[in-house]
C-alpha cells in the first residue's frame, strides 16, 4: 500500500497544523505529524475498505483524544480538514457517502473517548482532593491530640501533669458515694542531687523515678505536679489499707538505687496519704491534708509515709492560730506575768522570784507557757514576747525594791533566740537603766540544754560583767555536764524538778545521794543551787539537810500575781 | 480551642488552583467548577491564555528532552502541579529510562493526585513543599533518598516565581537550592513576564489571579537574570519561551504573545 503516501504525508501536515493549540498536546510538530499519518492511513483503508465497516472511524477518533487532542475545536479543525483535503490529497473519490459517514463515525469515537477521559479526570481529581482533605484533617487531629497531650502531659517524664490530675481528681468526686486516696509523693533530697549533680543528673533522676513509679502502681493515675513532687491517685478504694499498699509498692520501687551518668545515687521518698470518702470533702481539701501527710512523713525522718490524721491535723491547726494570733495579742496586751517565790532553804527568806508569763486568751482563758512558748520559740516571735516580759519584770522588781530593801531579785527564762539575737545586749541595759533596777537584782534563765547547744559565750560574759546574775535552769534534764559550766558565767543552778521528785517520800536513798553529789560539786564551783517543783515540807527538809541552797515549788508558793508578794514585803 | 500553629491548612475546594486552572488550559479534566470559571474569566481577558500554558509547558518538555540527551538523570521539578500529560518523568524517563524525579508542589490536591499516578513508580517521588523555605525541600529525606546531591540534578522552576513577590526575595531562594547542588547541575526556569504589555494589559492580564489563591507578580526580563547566578546560561538565554531551541517544525510566529520568559543555566563544572 505504498500509494498515495505523498498525498498521506500533504494531508497529515495540514491536519497536524489545523489542530496545534488547541490544546496541549505533549509532542513536538513532527512527532504528531508522524502519529497523524498513521491515522490517515486508517482512514484511507476506511473508505477503501468493502464492506464498509464503522469501527475504523471510531477508532480514529479514539486514538485522536489518546494522542491529547481533547478540545471541541480540536474535533471541529479535523472534520473541516477531513472534509476539505482527505479525498483530494489521497486521490480518492467518495463512493456511496462514504465520506460523510467516515466523518460521523470519527466524531462519534472521538465523543466518546472524550467523555471517558474526562469522567476518569474527574473521577481522579476528586479523589484527590477527598485524599487532601483526609490527610489535611488527619494532620490536623494529629497536631490537636499532640497539643492536647503536651497540654496534659509533663515533657520530662511523659506522665500526666498537674492539669491531668487535677481534672481526675475532681471527676472522681463527682461520683457520689465512693472513697479514695490521695499519694502526695515527694523525693527526698532531691535538691542535693540538683545541686551537687547538676540539672541533667535530676532530670535523669526524675524520668527513672517516673518510670518506677507508673511500673509499680498498676493501674492508677501518677502524674507529676512539678519538680520533684509526684501524686497517685487511687479511686475506689474499699478501705485505707489498699492505698498504704500502693504506697508501699511505690516506696519498695523508688527505693533501689539509680544510675545516673554512671553514678549509683541511693533514692528515697516520703509518701503522705489521705484515704477518705468523697462525701463531705472536696479536691481542694484532699490535697490540702496531702500536703500536711506529706510534711509528717518528712517531719518522722523521712524514706516513709505517714496516713493523715484528723485530730493530729486540727491540733496543728489550732496550734498554728494559736501562733498566728499571738503578735496581735501582744499588741493588745493580753499576756501578763506572774511571780513564783524562790526561798532560802536556810531561814526561808524571800530571795527571788521567777517571772512566769501568761496569756489572757479572750476564747481559751488564761494559758500557761508551754501552750505558747514553744510556738513563740518556732515563729520568732520570742524574741518581742521576751523582751516585754524583761520591761514588765524589772519594772515590777523596781517597784518593790522601793518598798523594801528586802524585795526579791526577778529571774526572767532567756530563750536562745533571745541569746541570738543581736540587739539583746542593749536591751537589757535599757531596761535597767530605764527601771533603774541594779543588774545584781536580775537574773537571767538559760536552760541547761540551750547552753550546752552552744550558745555566744560572749553574750553571757558580756551580760556578767554588767553585774547580771546568769543562771543554769532544768538541770539534770540534759547531759548534766557540771565541767562544762565551769567555762560559764552562771552564779546559780536551777535543778530540774525530776531529780526534787525522789525525794519525796524519803524511800529513795539513790536520787537523795545523787542530789547530794550535785549540790557538792555545785558548791565547789562556787554556784548556788535551786531546788524546783518542791511540793512538800519532807522534800524541803531534806534538800536543806543536802546543803542546798533554795527552792521553788508550791510547798513555798504558787506563782501568782505582784500582789502576793506585795503582802509579804508588807509584813 | 485554638488552632495550632502546625495545624495544615484545610483543603478548601470552593477557592481556585492555580494547578488546576493550568490543568484546564492545557485541556484536562483535572479541575472543579470553581477553578473552570475562574479560568474563563482569564480566558476573557486574555485569550491567548491557554495558548500561553501550552507554550510553556512545551518549553519545559523540550528542556527535559535536552537536558535528558545531555546525560542528565536526577529531576526536582518544583511547582510541578497536577501531573497529568507530559509528565516530565515521562519524558525524561523516554529519554533515560533510568531517571528519576522528585516532584514538588505547595497544592496538596495536586500532591495527592500526583500520588496517586506515581504509585509503583519507584523512580519518582512528591512532596508536598513551599519553594520559599528551599531547606525544607532539599534536605527532604524522601528528596534525598531518591536524588543524590553529590551528582548533578536539573532543577525545575516552570511558571512558578511569578506567584513570588519580590518580598520574598525569589533569586535568594533559588541561590539557596543552588548551594545544595554539585557542579554539573542545572536550573530551568520560566515565568511570566510584563514585558512588551503595556500597564493596562498587564494589570487585567493578573487580576484574575487574584481570585485564585496566588497574586502573579510579572517581571521583567533584566530582574529574571539575578535568579540564574551562578549558573551560566545557555543558549539562546533568557527568552520568549517558544524561542527557546524550538521544533524544526514548531511555529514560532508571535512568540512575545506568550508572555513567559524563560531560560536554562548550567552550574559550573
Ligand atoms: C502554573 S503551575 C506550573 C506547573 C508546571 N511547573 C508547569 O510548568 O507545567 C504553578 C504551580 O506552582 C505551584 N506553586 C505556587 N506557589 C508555590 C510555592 N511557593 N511553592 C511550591 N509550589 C508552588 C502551584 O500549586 C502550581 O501547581
Amino acid at each position: 500500500m505504498s500509494d498515495h503516501e505523498d498525498g498521506v504525508a500533504a494531508f497529515a501536515r495540514a491536519w497536524a497544523k489545523a489542530i496545534s493549540g488547541t490544546s496541549y498536546i505533549p509532542m513536538s510538530q513532527g512527532e504528531l505529524e508522524e502519529q497523524l499519518r498513521l491515522l490517515t492511513r486508517e482512514l484511507r483503508d476506511a473508505l477503501l475498505a468493502e464492506p464498509f465497516s464503522i469501527r475504523r472511524g471510531y477508532r480514529v477518533g479514539g486514538s485522536l483524544v489518546r494522542a491529547h487532542v481533547v478540545s471541541a475545536e480540536g474535533l471541529g479543525r479535523t472534520i473541516e480538514v477531513l472534509d476539505q483535503r482527505l479525498l483530494r490529497d489521497l486521490g480518492l473519490a467518495d463512493t456511496g457517502g462514504r465520506m460523510a459517514r467516515l466523518l460521523g463515525t470519527v466524531s462519534t469515537g472521538y465523543a466518546r473517548a472524550l467523555r471517558d477521559r474526562t469522567l476518569d479526570e474527574q473521577e481522579s481529581i476528586r479523589r484527590a482532593a477527598m485524599v487532601a482533605r483526609e490527610q489535611a484533617e488527619h494532620a490536623l487531629r494529629e497536631s490537636e491530640a499532640r497539643f492536647r497531650h503536651q497540654a496534659t502531659h509533663d515533657s520530662l517524664t511523659g506522665l500526666p501533669n498537674r492539669a491531668l490530675f487535677t481534672d481526675r481528681l475532681h471527676a472522681a468526686f463527682t461520683v457520689p458515694g465512693r472513697r479514695l486516696a490521695v499519694c502526695f509523693v515527694d523525693l527526698d533530697g532531691f535538691k542535693m542531687v540538683n545541686d551537687t549533680l547538676g540539672h541533667h543528673a535530676g532530670d535523669q533522676l526524675l524520668i527513672e523515678v517516673g518510670r518506677r513509679l507508673r511500673r509499680s502502681v498498676g493501674e492508677h493515675l501518677v502524674a507529676r505536679l512539678g519538680g520533684d513532687e509526684f501524686v497517685i491517685l487511687v479511686q475506689d478504694t474499699s478501705c485505707t489499707e489498699d492505698a498504704l499498699k500502693v504506697a508501699d509498692a511505690a516506696l519498695t520501687a523508688i527505693n533501689e538505687p539509680v544510675e545516673v551518668d554512671g553514678q549509683r545515687l541511693g533514692v528515697s521518698a516520703s509518701i503522705g496519704i489521705v484515704e477518705r470518702e468523697t462525701e463531705g470533702s472536696s479536691p481542694s481539701d484532699v490535697m490540702r491534708a496531702a500536703d500536711v501527710t506529706l510534711h509528717w512523713a518528712k517531719e518522722g525522718g523521712k524514706r516513709r509515709w505517714a496516713l493523715f490524721d484528723a485530730e493530729r491535723n486540727e491540733n496543728e491547726i489550732a496550734r498554728y492560730q494559736l501562733s498566728s494570733s499571738m503578735p496581735a495579742a501582744l499588741e493588745r496586751g493580753e499576756f501578763f506575768v506572774d511571780y513564783q517565790p524562790l526561798v532560802a532553804l536556810d531561814g526561808g527568806r524571800l530571795r527571788g522570784v521567777e517571772a512566769l508569763v501568761r496569756w489572757r486568751h479572750p476564747t481559751l482563758g488564761v494559758l500557761r507557757p508551754d501552750t505558747f512558748v514553744g510556738l513563740a520559740e518556732e515563729s520568732g516571735l520570742i524574741v518581742r514576747l521576751g523582751a516585754w516580759v524583761l520591761r514588765e519584770a524589772c519594772a515590777q522588781a523596781r517597784r518593790w525594791l522601793d518598798v523594801s530593801p528586802e524585795a526579791p531579785f526577778v529571774s526572767v527564762n532567756l530563750a536562745v533566740r533571745q541569746i541570738g539575737d543581736p540587739g539583746l545586749i542593749a536591751e537589757v541595759t535599757d531596761v535597767l537603766e530605764r527601771t533603774g533596777l541594779p543588774p545584781a537584782r536580775l537574773q537571767l534563765e538559760i536552760t541547761e540544754s540551750d547552753a550546752m547547744a552552744g550558745v555566744d559565750l560572749g553574750v553571757l560574759d558580756a551580760l556578767a560583767s554588767m553585774g547580771v546574775r546568769l543562771a543554769i535552769d532544768d538541770f539534770g534534764t540534759g547531759y548534766s555536764n557540771l565541767a562544762y559550766l565551769r567555762h560559764l558565767p552562771v552564779r546559780e543552778l536551777k535543778v530540774a524538778g525530776a531529780f526534787v521528785e525522789g525525794l519525796r517520800t524519803g524511800d529513795s536513798p539513790v536520787d537523795e545521794k545523787i542530789m547530794a553529789t550535785l549540790v557538792a560539786l555545785a558548791h565547789t564551783l562556787d554556784l548556788v543551787v535551786t531546788a524546783e517543783n518542791v511540793e512538800t515540807a519532807g522534800q524541803a527538809a531534806r534538800l536543806r539537810a543536802i546543803g542546798c541552797d533554795s527552792a521553788q515549788g508550791w510547798h513555798f508558793g504558787h506563782p501568782g500575781p505582784p500582789s502576793v508578794i506585795d503582802a509579804q514585803l508588807a509584813i | 480551642m485554638q488552632r495550632p500553629e502546625w495545624a495544615p491548612e484545610s483543603i478548601d475546594i470552593e477557592r481556585p488552583s492555580v494547578a488546576r486552572m493550568y490543568d484546564y488550559y492545557l485541556g484536562g479534566s483535572h479541575n472543579f467548577a470553581v477553578d473552570r470559571a475562574a479560568a474563563q474569566a482569564m480566558i476573557t481577558a486574555v485569550p491567548e491564555a491557554p495558548l500561553m500554558a501550552q507554550a510553556n509547558r512545551a518549553f519545559m518538555r523540550r528542556a527535559v528532552r535536552f537536558l535528558a540527551a545531555r546525560g542528565v538523570r536526577q529531576f526536582l521539578d518544583i511547582g510541578s502541579g497536577i501531573p497529568t500529560v507530559g509528565n516530565v518523568h515521562e519524558i525524561a524517563q523516554h529519554e533515560m529510562p533510568d531517571a528519576r524525579v522528585a516532584y514538588v508542589d505547595i497544592d496538596p490536591v495536586a500532591v495527592a493526585h500526583a500520588r496517586e499516578i506515581l504509585a509503583g513508580n519507584a523512580q519518582t517521588v512528591i512532596i508536598q513543599a513551599d519553594l520559599r523555605t528551599p531547606e525544607e525541600i532539599v534536605k527532604h529525606p524522601e528528596v534525598r533518598e531518591l536524588l543524590d546531591f553529590s551528582q548533578p540534578i536539573a532543577v525545575l522552576i516552570v511558571a512558578v516565581t511569578h506567584f513570588i513577590p519580590d518580598e520574598d526575595d525569589p533569586a535568594g531562594l533559588i541561590a539557596r537550592i543552588r548551594d545544595a547542588l554539585a557542579p554539573g547541575s542545572y536550573l530551568v526556569l520560566s515565568q511570566a513576564s510584563g514585558e512588551g504589555r503595556t500597564e493596562e494589559e498587564a494589570a487585567e492580564t493578573f487580576a484574575v489571579y487574584r481570585r485564585a489563591d496566588n497574586l502573579v507578580r510579572a517581571r521583567p526580563r533584566e530582574m529574571l537574570l539575578p535568579y540564574f547566578d551562578g549558573f551560566t546560561l545557555l543558549d539562546p538565554g533568557l527568552v520568549w519561551v517558544p524561542l527557546w531551541r524550538p521544533d524544526p517544525t514548531d511555529n514560532t510566529e508571535d512568540a512575545d504573545r506568550v508572555v513567559f520568559i524563560g531560560g536554562v543555566g548550567s552550574l559550573g563544572e
